[in-house]
């Protein structure tokens, strides 16, 4: 930590970082896993502000509403109720996930109130996880349930279904040189036609089974390790530039059949949508901005098909990708954009 | 504010004849983007993404354009190379289903 850092916090002032394209002012207090980006003192956005809270605030809140609260999101493991999202102004979102925090989202996501679980020292992982991108969701980017490096000033990204290789996919690619963007969401922002995508939380989460089929080498080529607390070991890992241009969206599919890269000139526009992160805002701006985000995808020629296949372990579908990108000049994709894009809604 | 006027329960009962000779169009709160494999239309209302084959894209893309119902006929009619009946038929019927699910209005019912 920089000597700059230690005054900040003896002097309770806010740290100031960048992540999921936000720029965030943060109560000193609270130490959010693989959020270590400095402010952009080039951002025009006015930052989002996350500070502790008493519960007693927060349901203070909560209690004020002109609107009887609707539940935007619901998650169970195991039948076990997890995590709920619900909205009602003009609180905004009330994000609340077990044994980690309930976070208070302003309906413009400038604000983020915290009211953690005091048993639980990890609790801050929940806002990098959950909360910052439904924040990002709300402050007009889109964010994508991927994985992300950025390979030469560009930005590549892995989705597919849950245990589909994402973070092992990410792990071969900074074990490669690579810089890590995310480990779960990235931020995508389309702008002028361009997607650029943004850094997120820089911590890889790789299953225990996995890393120990990893050499010492290659475990501190990941970066420093830390503690998890679901039996999955934590990198966190050199940070990556603030953002990148999006240079190819990648799913992943388990599949011994076909080749191992495919580009996708005719992608299934609704798988590409499913694999967008955050369905609990569902504003007619958030879903038109979705739409296109994932027009200009296709548009662009980004989207590829990557089979992994049971013979081929990450290491080696990662050279693949890092082969057909290191042959092919891909620069910041410009798309036309349909005049309908720009189009405002007065709904 | 949402805008009720072209919920399906507005939908006009029109005949055939009458159906060709209306104009339709999109309402403000239905956008639609193409891609190669298909065109989703998007009611951003309800959020609910629809999709349609390239086939029924282009006839969205037709219908949007023309003046009236049947002038999409007649552009279709010299893009396919089909009998002007089948077009007329399948057009009507993707109408008809589009008008159902608010995707489409008539162009004088006020909606949007």
């Amino acid at each position: 930590m920089a000597p700059a850092d230690d005054r900040s916090r003896t002097g309770r002032e806010q740290e100031h970082r960048t992540a999921f394209g936000l720029a965030l002012s943060i109560d000193p207090r609270i130490s959010i896993p693989g959020i270590a980006h400095r402010h952009n003192s080039t951002s025009t956005r006015e930052p989002s502000v996350i500070r502790l809270s008493s519960g007693r605030e927060l349901e203070r809140r909560w209690d004020r509403l002109a609107t009887p609260p609707a539940r935007t999101r619901e998650l169970r493991l195991d039948g076990d109720l997890v995590l709920t999202v619900d909205f009602a102004e003009p609180a905004g979102y009330l994000l609340w996930a077990k044994e980690f925090a309930r976070v208070l989202i302003s309906p413009d996501g400038m604000e983020l109130l915290c009211d953690p679980d005091p048993a639980n020292d990890d609790w801050a992982s929940i806002l990098s996880a959950q909360a910052l991108p439904l924040a990002a969701t709300i402050r007009g980017l889109e964010v994508m349930h991927a994985s992300g490096v950025v390979l030469g000033g560009r930005a590549l990204l892995f989705t597919g279904p849950p245990g589909a290789g994402k973070s092992s996919l990410a792990a071969a690619f900074v074990r490669a040189g690579a810089q890590l963007l995310s480990d779960d969401a990235v931020a995508l922002q389309l702008r002028e036609g361009a997607l650029t995508a943004h850094v997120g939380s820089a911590v890889l989460q790789l299953r225990g089974t996995e890393d120990e089929r990893l050499s010492e080498e290659a475990r501190t080529a990941l970066g420093r390790q830390v503690r998890s607390p679901w039996g999955k070991q934590r990198y966190e890992s050199a940070h990556a530039p603030d953002s990148a241009p999006l240079a190819g969206l990648f799913l992943l599919a388990r599949s011994a059949d076909g080749p191992a890269l495919e580009q996708l000139p005719a992608v299934n526009p609704f798988e590409l949508i499913g694999s967008t992160f955050n369905l609990s805002v569902r504003t007619p701006a958030r879903l038109q901005r979705q739409l296109d985000v994932v027009s200009a995808i296709a548009a662009g020629g980004l989207a590829h098909r990557l089979r992994v296949q049971p013979h081929v372990d990450a290491t080696q579908l990662a050279a693949t990708v890092r082969e057909r990108f290191a042959s092919d000049r891909v620069d910041a994709v410009a798309l036309a954009v349909d005049p309908d894009i720009q189009h405002a809604l007065e709904l | 504010m949402p805008d009720k006027r072209a919920d399906i329960s507005t939908l006009p009962a029109l005949s055939d004849r009458e159906l060709l000779a209306a104009r339709v169009r999109l309402p403000q709160h239905v956008v639609h983007r193409s891609f190669v494999s298909e065109t989703v239309v998007l009611n951003l209302r309800t959020g609910k993404y629809h999709g349609l084959n390239p086939t029924a894209g282009r006839m969205l893309d037709a219908l949007e354009a023309a003046s009236t119902i049947a002038d999409a006929v007649a552009v279709l009619t010299g893009e396919y190379g089909l009998e002007r009946e089948q077009i007329e038929s399948d057009l009507l019927t993707l109408t008809r289903g589009l008008l159902e699910r608010g995707l489409i209005v008539t162009a004088d019912n006020g909606a949007g």
